[in-house]
């Protein structure tokens, strides 16, 4: 941040260093030794939103749906809007890394690996809400197919099943892609270990890991194609969850835009979120020479770019509501959201995911840190506004005048809201201080790669 | 005849890639090289052949979604047909998400073990590990490993100092 | 006597309220001893059957019937209550029974639960003193020994009017035997007004029974016979023979209303007047002058030319007179129970005049007394103020609560000496007293009662008593020192004078009415003599703008004596879906001139009292004026009752019991107020063809123009195989009141919990089957239209498709199941649901219920748990008995065999349920009419509940 803005796009895209291979592993593995009061200052901090979020659970649990505010009509609520918050917040992540990686965006390397983390968790802390929003949670296993002694199974048009198999498989490939670019940096931690303890745990899962030739020419390929499925993974996924409303018959879900509708949004308040977390962490560990203004002005670009593609689906939205001419969906689109009960949540939404994302036109936005910061929070917020207008706005509003109602929600299901953004960054935290967060290996050859070129 | 394994360290990728090419033209002999990162050119001057794991990603991908379409279509159609809102019990445009969705699962699982058996992993300890130095095989030197006969062994010390070895350890076979 | 009465505590249930086995058992014996008396046995009281040696009458699992009849306002409706091994668990209507004709009104349906009130008492005590039967009749009762004429003097009896020969004949009794002795008569629910009109009119107190199923006119002078009557259910079962189309050639009645608050009649009406109450009399007057001709009304002309120079509402008016002349003989004029004996003079010159008089209305002696109930209880006041009373007896009824304000009796009931209370609660009366004895529920105690045509029928007990209680005539009759207080054998001991007893006493017991016991009518002549002063008298009052305030009994409690009835306290108002509570009720000109909106409070204030009630704008309610329902804000120790909703008591006089002309009203914008709980919030239809009507004319024109064809969307699928019976409901919009008996109805047959306030301020409520309300017509004059909405059994559902488990599936019958040991409770379905007719249980609604109210569950369906979903199953439960049954017999089922619970209750047979394999079965049929449609037909869903549009017969003459 010190360099004044006339040179900062033309830094190098990543490593604006001088550092030898030794001085710039040690330098990327100093976050797991250092010491960061910041960091557990946050700790604490999450760990109480951890607790707020166990405690609401277990009452819920305990108590039942009932604590929530839901009713008929409004069945569905907060926990499915967390529900598909979340999980659009864990697109960016595999987007990031998959699908620039297929594109030979090298930048992305320095970013990666938070991204990654980010989805993991994100997608991690969304599957605890369908199961908690159950009204008998300790069924949850039903939607499983396995042969039950009431021989029935799993109903496979349900949007619900194919939300589980999507959820899972985006969870497990995740996980496999990040853990398996982690491997040759663990080996690397193994080896830079002073403690014999610290050794054998990171040894553990180094796999034992020695980086020879064959290895690595496996590796590359497997990190490849994994690459290659996660990539038309993440537009699935988000797909899938969109159906659980689409394919229903209600106005204001049932719509055959919301595929790439929230995908769109989904990658929209993933990136935000990338941003929300990357620009303190580059700022507390000193990092502005591996995460460059030019990552940060990458990702400003994409959110812009997003912004553009819900606003694109807005439109599409309203007109085809307007164009159907069925007065159900242009009663909801039309009167219900700009105009009903929610009118004022509905615009403060258009303010967030419409409006505010134009800033980003501005070189000197995307350059402040501060801005950025702000604008992620804002558009973050936006979407889950987006996400509740959508799921019970419409429910309130639906074919029969008779049985429209409002919907209040009670302390439990902000409680829970509140808590699983705790639960997110306490885990979050975790993985800055005990996992290399930025690729170590990957930097090192990218860095040879380059300098062979120039 | 006798044999021993001989191990030289590197400070850079050029040395290390002249010192396998040498090695080369002297003998036949398996040659291991270890780095920190990747080097791909490495792979034609070992004479690598190219990865099958593609295959088994494919296979297994193939694998998951046949058997999420059977799954579903045995469930739902076959072992206890329902009359569901009046739909067919033969809904296949239902079952596509859960198919695409098992295809990948099953790839991605299937590239992984593919991984995990090809490079034979995990293995936690590797004779190498216990070379003085070789821990820093993770960051910045490169390793090379060869098996070579009695007679040789001084021309290849040889070729293995032109090339820039900054470390050269022997060990005798068996 | 009542030694021989011992044990006296042989209830089946402690006073924890928990049944052990024992008892349990006890009580299903006496249930068996009671299936015996349908054939005539000796009393069961000491007969414990335990089911080693299990009775004949009874296979565990099979339900048995038996008649009964319930008493309300003095008259008794016949019916058939339904038990489960001893439990009486569901009322149904008594066909035979001229009240009932198979039907049963909220107030019977919800009656079993009632039985099993927890909060019942359960044993008689002294405050502050012993308790027993024995120390209250030593206090209390005469001896036959010591006659004499000073022997019970200070001895009153306060009973509720009844009509009931067992009683008065007990009462006549004691009066021969001890003349000194005290008897008044007061309820809420008894009206003295037609009596007065008849005495006005005719000469003598006379009681008007009309039939309506004979009149092509019908004119109301807000008078609310289709649900605030004592022949309400026979009166809309007429009423709606005499509008339902089967094809578009039939003939319907018309309906004429004028009424100042909205009533399930005023929404039936095809031409509503709101009009304030206190002005009723002068449309009449209006109506008599436009319907006569001068000669039949020379008396009066004087008066009449005023009111037809003033008359208000002249189109209404003239309309109204056209087709009154034109239907001579066929039409009829009602006065409600309310209105002032003028306007019923007036209807009774009307309908005179008319030549209806033996054809829509006849008149018989009058069955309960024809003193107004306000003037008993002022001279009973007056007594105990001259310390004429010094032993009160209550037998029944609440009047510490419901006595006219300004007699402030209760404060002098705790004036007399030593006074006891015989009732099922300990409401405010009881309270006041030194003795509180436990009453009997009728279907616990033996009895007899008269419908409101005279007919008679005994009340017969279907278990054991609960608790330690006595029947309102065994305390008559050890109080009066009777040498027989049994209530079975002085009932038999009634009757037994009637020829061939023994063969009566069985058919009746078994029949639910005893045959040829009706009122024969008395004739009436017209004397307008005495309709003129009357008439004077009202034309008397100077005309007013001021706001006035009108009392009406509420449709849910009543006076409140059902205000302790769950189901009736979150039954929604048939109009304004209120629940718990009560509100004010007045029209958007009034609210906006007291500057109030719905939810606001109005504070009143007359005759010293002041009440603060929170109000509800009701279009279609008559301007500058405000109804203000009974039986709320009760303070007795009834735990569900407590301060629920506001008393208006306090503002009731004995020179206003009904309207106040000139209350001082004040509006009171309270933002805090606490919000209504209702079950709808929107009521208008925002251009949705959902509730579908139009005129006759309309319909017989082209009926297109009201049910547009093809309005079923073609399905991509391959139509699934049926085989077999497929279950079809119909639902006629053209007969539907609204009542919302078939509500109480469903609850009471499918075990649907209570979720209470709380719970529907939260739109929880759970009623399987709920009662859509909307408006239509003009904004001014709207008009309401009432459209029962529960699972629809789509062919297409889409509620099944989404379920994740296999919760909810199709069976070959065509019924969507729900499958609550499946379900998960994703709520899916529900969001679905294009009807949100689905229910979900959010908390486990059955935790912590008293274990007497296990007694009324219907044992034929799964008490749901938390978690799950569930909806109205078209009850299955009766389906598969039916069908079991048919298959025993190796036959097919009957068209009509199949009755659901809703269906059973309607009183004008609005439902209509069968099999549409059966092309000839009602249902099937019923669908072949033009104005068969599908709610929300247009999405597919393929519904198996239809709906006929409702049709309405406006006059050609007035516009709609």
């Amino acid at each position: 941040m010190t360099s004044s803005p006339a040179n900062r796009i033309d830094t190098p895209i990543v490593l604006d260093t001088d550092d030898d291979d030794a001085q710039l592993t040690d330098r990327l593995l100093a976050p797991l030794r250092s010491k960061s009061k910041v960091w557990y200052a946050l700790l604490a901090l999450s760990g109480a939103g951890v607790l707020l979020f166990v405690a609401t659970s277990i009452y819920t649990f305990v108590g039942g749906i009932g604590l929530w505010g839901n009713n008929i009509p409004v069945a569905w609520a907060f926990a499915i809007t967390d529900f598909v918050w979340w999980i659009g917040i864990g697109h960016a992540g595999t987007f990031i890394s998959a699908f620039l990686l297929l594109l030979q965006q090298d930048w992305r390397a320095s970013v990666n690996r938070i991204a990654e983390a980010m989805t993991l968790i994100a997608v991690f802390n969304a599957a605890l809400f369908p199961v908690l929003h159950l009204g008998r949670p300790w069924f949850a296993y039903w939607l499983l197919p396995y042969p039950a002694t009431m021989a029935v199974w799993p109903q496979f048009k349900s949007a619900l099943p194919w939300d589980f198999a999507a959820i899972l498989t985006y969870f497990t490939v995740s996980f496999l892609f990040w853990y398996t670019g982690l491997v040759p940096d663990l080996a690397t931690v193994r080896d830079r270990a002073e403690s014999r303890g610290r050794r054998m745990i990171y040894g553990v899962f180094a796999l034992g890991w020695r980086g020879s030739a064959e290895h690595w020419q496996h590796y590359r390929i497997v990190y490849g194609l994994l690459a290659g499925l996660a990539t038309p993974l993440v537009i699935s996924v988000h797909s899938v969850v969109s159906m659980d409303f689409a394919i229903t018959q209600l106005p204001g879900w049932h719509s055959t835009i919301f595929p790439p509708y929230f995908v769109a949004g989904a990658l929209f308040s993933g990136f935000a979120m990338v941003l929300t977390l990357l620009l303190p962490v580059r700022r507390v560990f000193h990092l502005e020479e591996i995460v460059t203004d030019r990552h940060i002005d990458a990702i400003a670009k994409m959110l812009l770019a997003m912004s553009w593609m819900l606003i694109y689906s807005y439109v599409c939205e309203l007109f085809i509501a307007w164009y159907t001419g069925d007065p159900y969906e242009r009663y909801v689109f039309l009167q219900a959201r700009p105009l009903g009960p929610w009118a004022w949540l509905y615009w403060t939404m258009i303010f967030a995911n419409v409006l505010a994302p134009q800033l980003l036109w501005w070189r000197s936005v995307r350059l402040s840190p501060l801005a950025l910061f702000a604008l992620s929070l804002v558009i973050q917020f936006g979407m889950w506004m987006e996400r509740f207008i959508i799921i019970a706005g419409s429910l309130s509003r639906d074919f029969l005048p008779a049985s429209w109602a409002d919907y209040r929600p009670t302390w439990v299901d902000l409680s829970l809201l509140v808590g699983s953004i705790g639960l997110f960054l306490f885990a979050f935290l975790l993985f800055l201080r005990f996992v290399p967060f930025i690729p170590i290996a990957e930097m090192k050859g990218l860095r040879r790669e380059i300098r062979g070129a120039a | 005849m006798r044999e021993q394994r001989l191990f030289a360290e590197f400070a850079s990728t050029e040395s290390l890639v002249e010192a396998v090419r040498r090695i080369r033209e002297r003998t036949a002999g398996p040659i291991e090289v270890n780095s920190p990162y990747s080097i791909p050119e490495l792979d034609d001057i070992l004479g690598l052949k190219r990865s099958r794991l593609p295959r088994v990603c494919f296979a297994s991908g193939v694998a998951g979604a046949a058997a999420g379409l059977a799954l579903q279509w045995f469930t739902n159609a076959w072992d206890y047909p329902l009359n569901v809102g009046g739909r067919p019990l033969l809904s296949w445009p239902a079952w596509i998400p859960v198919t695409f969705e098992l295809a990948i699962l099953g790839a991605a699982i299937g590239g992984v073990i593919g991984l995990l058996v090809a490079t034979r992993l995990p293995r936690l300890w590797d004779m190498t590990f216990e070379l003085e130095g070789f821990e820093r095989v993770t960051t910045d030197r490169f390793w090379l490993g060869t098996a070579v006969r009695d007679e040789d062994t001084a021309h290849v010390r040889e070729d293995l100092a032109a090339a820039g070895a900054i470390r050269i350890a022997s060990v005798p076979h068996g | 006597m009542t030694g021989s009465r011992q044990p006296l505590v042989h209830s089946a249930v402690d006073d924890a309220g928990s049944v052990t086995r024992r008892d349990f058992l006890r009580v299903i014996g006496s249930g068996v001893a009671v299936a015996g008396l349908g054939a005539c046995i000796e009393p069961p009281r000491e007969r414990i059957l335990p089911y080693t040696a299990r009775p004949p009458e009874i296979t565990p699992g099979i339900a048995t019937y038996y008649a009964t009849t319930m008493t309300l306002g003095g008259f008794g409706t016949g019916l058939v209550v339904e038990c489960r091994e001893g439990r009486p668990t569901k009322v149904e209507g008594n066909q035979h029974h001229p009240a009932s004709l198979g039907a049963a009104g909220v107030f019977e349906q919800a009656s079993v639960l009632e039985l099993y009130d927890p909060d019942r008492v359960r044993t008689p005590r002294q405050r502050g003193g012993v308790g027993g039967w024995d120390a209250f009749v030593s206090d209390f009762a005469l001896t036959p020994a010591s006659g004499g004429t000073e022997q019970g003097r200070g001895l009153h009896f306060l009973l509720e009017p009844t009509a009931s020969p067992l009683t008065l004949s007990l009462i006549d009794r004691i009066r021969a035997l001890h003349p000194a002795v005290g008897f008044t008569f007061y309820s809420p629910l008894a009206f003295t007004g037609a009596m007065e009109g008849a005495r006005a009119a005719f000469g003598r107190p006379l009681q008007p029974i009309y039939d309506l199923s004979r009149a092509a006119v019908i004119v109301s002078l807000d008078a609310d016979v289709l649900d605030a009557h004592p022949f309400c259910l026979r009166y809309a079962r007429q009423f709606a023979d005499g509008r339902r189309l089967r094809t578009r050639r039939d003939g319907m009645n018309r309906l004429y209303v004028v009424e100042s608050a909205f009533t399930t009649t005023g929404g039936m009406a095809d031409h509503r007047l709101a009009l304030r109450a206190g002005d009723v009399a002068d449309v009449a007057t209006a109506l008599l002058a436009a319907t006569a001709t001068p000669e039949e009304v020379r008396p009066l002309i004087p008066l009449l030319s005023r009111a037809q120079s003033e008359g208000p509402a002249t189109s209404w008016v003239r309309a109204a007179a056209a087709d009154l002349r034109a239907a001579r003989g066929q039409s009829v004029v009602i006065a409600g129970a309310e209105q002032p004996a003028a306007v019923h003079a007036i209807a009774n010159a009307l309908n005179a005049i008319l030549g209806s008089i033996g054809t829509t209305v006849r008149f018989i002696e009058p069955l309960l007394p024809a003193e107004a109930p306000e003037h008993a209880l002022t001279a009973l006041a007056a007594a105990i103020d001259a310390r004429a009373v010094d032993k009160l007896i209550i037998l029944g009824g609440n009047p510490s609560c419901t006595a006219p304000a300004d007699l402030r009796f209760s404060e002098r009931i705790r004036n007399v000496r030593s006074k006891a209370y015989l009732g099922l609660y300990h409401n405010e009366t009881a309270l006041d007293c030194s003795w509180v004895l436990p009453g009997l529920h009728y279907l616990e105690s033996w009895g007899d009662a008269r419908a409101c045509d005279g007919t008679a029928s005994f009340v017969q007990p279907l278990i054991r008593p609960l608790y330690d209680g006595r029947s309102v005539d065994e305390v008559l009759a050890v109080c009066g020192g009777l040498p027989t207080t049994s209530a079975h054998a002085l009932v038999r001991e009634l009757w037994s004078t009637q020829p061939d007893f023994q063969a009566l006493w069985a058919r009746s017991l078994e029949r639910g009415v005893i045959e040829n016991t009706a009122s024969p009518p008395v004739s009436a002549a017209l004397d307008w003599a005495g309709v003129l002063p009357v008439l004077a008298a009202e034309r008397q009052r100077a005309a007013r703008d001021s706001i006035e305030v009108t009392f009406r009994l509420d449709p849910k409690t009543l006076d409140g004596r059902f205000a302790n009835n769950p189901w009736l306290q979150e039954l929604p108002h048939p109009i304004t879906k209120l629940t718990w509570g009560n509100a004010a009720l007045l029209g958007p000109e009034t609210a906006k001139r007291l500057g109030i909106e719905t939810g606001d409070e109005v504070s009143i204030a007359f005759g010293g009292g002041r009440i603060s009630i929170p109000a509800i704008v009701v279009p279609g309610h008559a301007e500058s004026s405000i109804t203000l329902p009974l039986g709320y804000g009760r303070s007795g120790e009834e735990r569900v009752a407590r301060d629920v909703g506001v008393n208006v008591y306090p503002i009731r006089t004995r020179g206003a019991p009904f309207i106040i002309p000139d209350a001082v009203v004040r509006g009171v914008k309270t933002g805090s107020s606490e919000p209504l709980a209702t079950t709808q919030g929107h009521f208008t239809m925002e251009g949705r063809a959902i509730a579908r009507e139009g005129t006759l004319a309309a319909y017989r024109a082209d009926p297109r123009t009201i049910v547009p064809p093809h309005e079923i969307a073609p399905s991509l699928y391959e139509p699934v195989a049926q085989s077999g019976d497929q279950w079809a409901m119909t639902i006629d919009l053209s007969v539907c009141t609204g009542c919302s008996a078939c509500v109480i109805a469903c609850q009471a047959e499918n075990n649907i919990p209570v979720v209470g306030r709380e719970g529907v301020l939260k739109r929880r409520e759970m009623h399987w089957l709920r009662i859509d309300r909307y408006y239509t017509g003009p904004a001014e004059n709207p008009r309401v239209i009432s459209q029962p909405m529960a699972c629809q059994h789509c062919e297409k559902a889409p509620c099944e498709y989404v379920c994740p488990v296999n919760a909810t599936v199709h069976s070959p019958d065509g019924l969507n199941e729900m499958v609550y040991n499946r379900c998960v409770g994703t709520r899916f379905c529900s969001n679905n649901c294009p009807y949100k007719v689905r229910r979900f249980n959010w908390f486990d609604y059955s935790f912590g219920v008293p274990a007497v109210l296990w007694m009324q569950r219907n044992p034929d369906v799964t008490v749901r748990e938390r978690g799950v979903m569930e909806k109205c199953t078209y009850c299955v439960q009766r389906i598969r008995r039916a069908g079991i049954q048919a298959a025993t017999e190796r036959r097919a089922l009957r068209d009509g065999e199949v009755v659901t619970a809703c269906q059973q209750a309607c009183p004008t047979r609005a439902i209509t349920f069968g099999s549409l394999d059966d092309v000839d079965s009602e249902v099937s049929r019923s669908r072949r009419q033009e104005r068969s449609y599908a709610v929300l037909g247009e999405l597919g869903t393929e519904p198996r509940t239809r709906y006929l549009a409702r049709i309405f017969n406006p006059s050609p003459d007035l516009t709609v």
